[in-house]
């Protein structure tokens, strides 16, 4: 071993292991730089390129001073590391130590590439191995967004059994002030809720007779917890925990119970099918896929809220046309008319324009009424609610007095 | 065979090639939705590693981009179960659970600075001069801890404080880096780059400070609560009424005025931060003077725009021809979703050519670049100790550098 003297222009032959090995005739030789990895010393060194492997020789130049064999590192072992050009940077593979041999040389280069096939002259093994690695992560990338697109939504559906319902039940509170904060944008207070004001509770009386026929129907993981809202858009909607809100312009565009009891069906459907906690799901899901595993580079953040945007949506239609169904069935088990629900979605959204369909959180509207219809029903079909019931239900909302409304409109 | 000069610092690196491998790996990122982004990150290092040549030896990177891949693995597993933690308490548990995702977030941003200083400590055992690799040591959260306080005052003080939390996390930083048993330390001045850039920070932030002032007293504050307690609820209509467009103006030209300056004074900043960076570097009796000269670093810069400028051209002229082109293929099927998304995917590949491009292009013309000059304009003193330091260290895991990937602020 060597000290850490730096002089190493003029090495101290005492200090190295010599061994007078004879040099081997007419092996290549030539100048090179020697680092020994213990110490920072730059040692000139001249390099033999023998049978088995490399000669490290003390001294400047060939035949000049004492050739002290410094070390001797077998083809095996040499590693190509890191270098400028022209220049041939070698280490020991396998080795704790640093040790650094740095050839200029090349001829010397090149007869040392040619005895040790591990140096990859020319670079064809790199090569080989780096279109790998970039087919590789090509496959994963496209790996990774089949999974998003059939396995998050799969994956969710067999995780769903294991959340407790209690947490879904937590979850819909916690969700529920701000929904009912985002709904209320008239900002109503206690007169956003319908049904409780003296001329109401016959109609509430009447759509708790509704909710009770469908849900002895169903089969639902939590009890129903239905409200009808003083909202003008015809719409209705379920939160995680069983609560469902209905939209007064919904009741109004309704001209049978069964329409009404239709849309109902489908956001029990969403209640039964837990997806309110299927949608956190696949967000986190999406989020962990594109967020933290692809699209991490410049410009990459577009593409990961373009792609959640859309699978958002793919699995949103999904979760609609699933919900539809179970509309159609439950409306079936309750005795009622399956096909009404396409009848009130033809009267609400049949003309409007829809925008891109990429972005679509329904499925398109004349799909979902053609496969509504495309049901058929056995049977005749009764209302769901006798006639005194149903007038009294489409005045669930009161008209609410002028001063209340007028003050309401201003805060 | 000429002796290298002990104290030269030269730069090897050829543009041409650095080009090459920029683009290349700008590519297959985009190709592979940033996946690549580990074995680029390698390349990247290993070329500019090894065309820093100080005393006539060069750098050498010794990092893996398997090594890169692993740490992001391990991180994701630290990361996703924490970030699900806090959503979750947020969620479910009401005012505490609040609470408690307030901590969370401190945590990540402890976290962040863990990583960036684990990272560091990543880089710098990969880093082997002469047989020799550098090291850092130190306790990363004792590093975290020390850095969140210096963050806050220095965006308390709109930056007032940066020189001096600059300085101070250099010297724990530096403190704690050995080359061997060559012991580092940092002697830049706080108050020296305090004294540097406070025009800068006057001509860039003073504009912004004196409108507020201006328009503090310009309105008329007892008419303008005299008029929110009345209800009426539209205050700039109110200000505009109370101080006339003056107040517009003002806010508008100082914010412009900013703008402006911060624009053109960029280079003179980036300039002053590298050659004192630079200069305050020591390794035991080694000491660094660094001669970079601003109308160098403002040549570079000058230069990014013209390479930047035509290239937005070109990009903007090819994607409207794409356009054309697309809208013209699927016209007669524009209401089917396969041609919304192909239209979307063309808008969308166009934005992040045009954005990863511009990166690329800054990454070559004005970082290399900067790399090139701040290398070959500095000068060693005391150079000769650099060939007689015994090894010492071991190479680090890379979870600090995935770590700093999966919070997203790492500079892989």
């Amino acid at each position: 071993m060597r000290s850490a003297s730096g002089a190493s222009d003029a090495p101290d032959p005492a200090m190295t292991s010599t061994t007078n090995t004879p040099l081997e005739a007419g092996a290549p030789r030539g100048a090179a730089v020697y680092f020994d990895g213990t110490s920072s010393a730059r040692n000139d060194v001249v390099v033999e390129a023998g049978a088995s492997g490399l000669r490290i020789l003390a001294g400047r130049r060939a035949g000049q001073g004492g050739d002290h064999v410094l070390d001797e590192w077998s083809y095996g072992e040499l590693q190509r590391m890191s270098a400028p050009e022209g220049v041939l940077r070698l280490g020991r593979r396998g080795e704790t130590l640093l040790a650094r041999l740095e050839i200029r040389d090349p001829a010397l280069a090149a007869a040392i590439e040619d005895r040790a096939e591990t140096l990859d002259r020319g670079g064809a093994a790199e090569r080989r191995l780096r279109r790998k690695v970039v087919g590789l992560s090509f496959a994963a990338a496209a790996s990774l967004i089949v999974t998003a697109v059939f396995g998050l939504p799969a994956l969710a559906s067999r995780i769903i059994p294991f959340v407790p319902l209690a947490v879904e039940h937590k979850l819909g509170d916690a969700i529920d002030k701000n929904v009912h904060a985002a709904l209320d944008s008239r900002h109503l207070g206690a007169g956003f809720a319908c049904g409780s004001a003296p001329g109401e509770t016959a109609g509430r009386a009447a759509l708790d007779t509704l909710v009770a026929k469908l849900e002895a129907a169903a089969d639902l993981p939590f009890p129903l917890r239905v409200e009808v809202v003083r909202r003008a858009e015809p719409n209705a909607m379920a939160l995680p925990g069983g609560r469902i809100y209905v939209d007064d312009g919904l009741i109004a565009k309704a001209q049978t119970p069964d329409e009404l009891a239709g849309v109902l069906a489908h956001e029990i459907g969403h209640v039964a099918h837990r997806d309110g906690t299927r949608t956190v799901l696949q967000t986190a899901g999406l989020s962990f896929l594109f967020g933290m595993m692809l699209g991490d580079f410049v410009g990459g953040g577009a593409v990961v809220i373009a792609a959640r945007t859309v699978l958002k949506s793919s699995y949103s239609r999904r979760v609609e046309a699933a919900a539809d169904a179970y509309s159609v069935d439950l409306m079936e088990k309750a005795g009622g008319d399956p096909h009404a629900l396409g009848a009130i979605l033809k009267r609400i959204v049949a003309d409007k324009d829809q925008g891109m369909k990429l972005l679509l959180d329904h499925p398109e509207t004349k799909d979902r009424i053609a496969a509504i219809e495309a049901v058929a029903v056995a049977g005749t079909p009764m209302p769901l609610l006798d006639a005194a019931d149903w007038s009294a239900l489409k005045q669930i909302c009161a008209p609410l007095p002028v001063n209340a409304t007028g003050n309401a409109a201003v805060h | 065979m000429i002796a290298p000069t002990a104290g030269a610092v030269t730069f090897l690196g050829r543009e041409a090639a650095y080009w090459r491998l920029r683009i290349k790996g700008a590519g297959l990122l985009m190709l592979t939705l940033g996946i690549y982004r580990f074995w680029f990150a390698t390349d990247v290092r290993r070329y500019l590693w090894s065309s820093t040549e100080i005393g006539g030896e060069t750098l050498e990177y010794t990092g893996l981009a398997t090594e890169l891949l692993g740490g992001f693995l391990l991180a994701i597993a630290i990361v996703g179960p924490l970030y699900t933690t806090i959503a979750l308490a947020a969620l479910a548990l009401g005012t505490t659970g609040m609470a408690i995702a307030g901590i969370g977030v401190l945590v990540l941003v402890l976290l962040s600075q863990f990583a960036l200083y684990r990272a560091r400590r990543y880089r710098l055992t990969r880093t082997v001069f002469r047989g020799v690799r550098f090291d850092q040591h130190g306790s990363a959260w004792r590093y975290a801890i020390y850095a969140l306080p210096w963050w806050m005052l220095a965006i308390a003080t709109l930056g007032l404080a940066y020189p001096w939390a600059q300085a101070s996390l250099q010297r724990f930083k530096m403190h704690h880096t050995s080359y061997g048993d060559l012991q580092g330390s940092f002697a830049g001045s706080g108050s020296a780059l305090f004294l540097r850039g406070l025009p800068i920070w006057l001509l860039v932030v003073g504009p912004i400070i004196f409108a507020f002032v201006a328009l503090g007293r310009m309105v008329d504050w007892n008419a303008l609560n005299g008029m929110m307690a009345d209800d009426e609820n539209n205050p700039l209509a109110l200000l505009a009424g109370s101080a006339g467009i003056n107040v517009f103006f003002l806010a508008a030209a100082a914010l412009g005025a900013s703008v402006i300056a911060a624009v053109l004074l960029y280079p003179l900043f980036a300039g002053i931060m590298l050659r004192w960076w630079i200069s305050g570097l020591r390794f035991g009796t080694v000491t660094v003077q660094s001669h970079l000269s601003t109308a160098q670093v403002y040549r570079i810069y000058l230069r990014f725009v013209l390479f930047v400028l035509p290239f937005l051209l070109v990009v903007a002229g090819a994607g409207a021809v794409c356009a054309i082109l697309s809208s013209a293929l699927v016209g007669s099927s524009r209401d089917s979703m396969a041609a919304e998304f192909f239209a979307g995917a063309i808008t969308l590949a166009i934005y992040v050519v045009i954005v990863l491009g511009a990166s690329t292009i800054y990454q070559v013309v004005v970082t290399f670049a900067m790399w090139r000059h701040g290398a070959q304009s500095a000068e060693l003193f005391g150079a000769d100790a650099l060939g007689c330091v015994r090894a010492s260290g071991a190479p680090d895991s890379a979870l600090g550098e995935g770590l700093a990937d999966a919070l997203g602020v790492g500079g892989i």
